[in-house]
């Protein structure tokens, strides 16, 4: 009876485990073999060892060089601007939103949402018209008169700001549901002892939600790495290269017009994933060491 | 529970430390303005840029071209939706929606279907291995995405997959965040239900189908949102696999919009085209509010 081979798991998590090796470990596998190769997507990767990494990193009359530079630090600037914003902003959304006597919680905390729910093509093409010099509203109520895509450092702005109007929503959920589920009686026998709002905030929120805040840090900064569309489509890297992302270059790289560079392309894909790897890593020692 | 609770209080010292005395009427109510202020001037910020863009798309171009900013048009108009309505060769945005509608639809159930399944594989199957498997599998799953994007192409390719919705509908199938959440929630089902069924002689395509399926169903609907709405809004993936206009979905559509209405030229029908390609997504929130904002009570996940 026992002995009876049971085949009824292999038809529950087989198909995933099939789903999981073609559509993730393959490619990934695939992808850091292709980063010690010159393939153009078509013919077979040529072996060509750690050539693509040289190149990238120490050949400076290499274009792929400068683009990398440029890509990776403009992807730095992007992430050392959103994500704070993304953290702090939600937090204080939160905290306002807790307030006892603060009526209209879920209609304020739906607007505040639903942006999340809209696509960045979408959102980009609204906010470029909002911020047109001739048609807009920046330039007709505001006066301002750059066009402010192709203009430093409005251009970042504008990337901030559809960045952090579509990306506030997610992590304000999360904090509310937090936030929440710290004991009231805390508040109020710190109420009674004389603590102010920001005392509280200080000693009992924060320390409270620890966890959900590492959480989101690290999901978000590994997020900010990977932005593409913000850029693409407000400024399509400009001006002069200078929003031009990591993953703009990469996809150019690898599928773009001309034949394509899939080894090079690869191989900025692996330094990047490097990146947001090492990176992720390095936030959560470091907030789980202060944590204890 | 307890402990938590118990923590908590430990950090209650530190603040009857502290002996502020403060005229507490007043700084409550200076603390409700600010809150107010603040959170208003946000939602009018977060608005203000839909409304335009809905209010532009019922405006003429001469409207839009010659009188400054309005927020409201002179005369409503919807000429531009006709307009983008009848327009099926450079931007056939009724075509590009169906196919969003087609590739969204399939893939949340087929999300659904293949996160349950497992799900129950992974927490209520008893075999050699298993969790072992488990978080192996959700072990690798968090490199880095990028790594595997270029061959991800190559397998589509391979496929025959290329320029279908196929490749928009299956790939994210493989993913492990929502298997994560649905065997966490499944875990916490008590044993004893499925044992007794056991005991009745129910095999476990039965247990999965009349008594689990039925117990999962929030943690399976959120999960299913968010699906629909990340399938809908994707946007790299789309614009690297899809050539062929007639069969891209709506975000790559957009894409090329920028070219085609290029330098603003027809804006009302490029904002017509931006609000018709949000409107399903905002649909299903406004029916389904309760489970995207809920969706993280669930998660336990998250909370520490």
């Amino acid at each position: 009876m026992k002995k009876k081979l049971n085949l009824a798991p292999v038809f529950f998590v087989g198909p995933h485990v099939i789903l999981f090796i073609v559509f993730i470990l393959l490619p990934t596998i695939y992808g850091i073999y292709a980063s010690f190769t010159k393939w153009n997507l078509m013919n077979d990767p040529v072996w060509v060892g750690l050539d693509n990494y040289k190149t990238i990193l120490f050949d400076n009359s290499s274009t792929f060089h400068t683009q990398f530079n440029n890509g990776l630090k403009n992807t730095l600037i992007f992430v050392l601007l959103s994500v704070p914003l993304l953290i702090v902003l939600p937090l204080l959304i939160a905290v306002a939103l807790e307030h006892k006597k603060v009526k209209g919680k879920s209609l304020i905390q739906a607007i505040l949402y639903v942006p999340g729910l809209i696509s960045i093509s979408a959102g980009a093409l609204i906010w470029l018209l909002l911020f047109n010099k001739q048609l807009g509203m920046v330039g007709n109520v505001f006066g301002s008169e750059v066009s402010w895509p192709t203009h430093q450092p409005y251009a970042w702005i504008l990337i901030i700001i559809i960045t952090i109007w579509g990306g506030v929503g997610g992590n304000l959920i999360i904090y509310r549901a937090s936030i929440s589920g710290v004991a009231q009686d805390l508040y109020e026998s710190a109420e009674m002892d004389g603590a102010g709002p920001i005392r509280r905030f200080a000693s009992i929120t924060l320390p409270s939600i620890r966890f959900p805040l590492v959480y989101t840090f690290v999901m978000t900064t590994a997020g900010a790495f990977n932005v593409f569309g913000q850029p693409l489509m407000m400024t399509d890297g400009g001006p002069r290269q200078s929003t031009h992302v990591l993953m703009m270059y990469i996809r150019q790289l690898a599928f773009g017009n001309g034949e394509s560079i899939a080894g090079m392309a690869s191989a900025m894909a692996v330094l990047l994933g490097l990146v947001i790897l090492l990176i992720s890593a390095l936030q959560y020692y470091v907030m789980n060491r202060n944590a204890a | 529970m307890a402990n938590q609770v118990a923590g908590q209080l430990d950090k209650a010292p530190l603040v009857n430390g502290q002996r502020a005395q403060k005229s507490k009427g007043s700084g409550i109510s200076i603390s409700k303005y600010i809150s107010y202020l603040f959170l208003i001037i946000l939602c009018v910020i977060w608005i203000v840029p839909v409304v335009f863009g809905i209010t532009t798309s019922f405006r003429s171009q001469t409207e839009v071209v010659s009188s400054g900013f309005r927020m409201f048009p002179k005369e409503w108009i919807f000429d531009n939706y006709i307009a983008i309505l009848n327009n099926t060769s450079t931007a056939p945005i009724l075509r590009w929606l169906m196919n969003s509608l087609f590739i969204a639809t399939m893939h949340t159930f087929l999300v659904i279907v293949v996160i349950s399944i497992t799900g129950y594989g992974y927490s209520r199957m008893k075999f050699k291995g298993r969790d072992t498997l488990f978080f192996t599998l959700l072990g690798i799953s968090f490199f880095p995405g990028v790594v595997n994007l270029i061959p991800s192409y190559k397998i589509i390719d391979a496929l025959g997959w290329v320029n279908t919705s196929w490749a928009m509908i299956i790939p994210g199938l493989a993913g492990m965040g929502n298997l994560f959440l649905v065997r966490q929630f499944m875990n916490g089902i008590p044993k004893e239900l499925d044992e007794s069924a056991h005991v009745d002689g129910a095999n476990h395509f039965r247990i999965y189908a009349s008594i689990i399926v039925p117990l999962m169903k929030p943690i399976l609907i959120v999960c299913g949102l968010f699906s629909f709405t990340g399938s809908w809004n994707d946007f790299l993936w789309p614009v690297i696999v899809f050539t062929d206009v007639d069969k891209m979905p709506v975000t790559a559509g957009l894409l090329l919009l920028q070219d085609i209405y290029g330098n603003y030229r027809m804006i009302g029908q490029l904002m017509g085209s931006a609000i018709l390609a949000i409107i399903p997504t905002l649909l299903l929130f406004l029916f389904a509010q309760k489970y995207f904002v809920q969706s993280i009570n669930l998660n336990s996940g998250i909370k520490g």
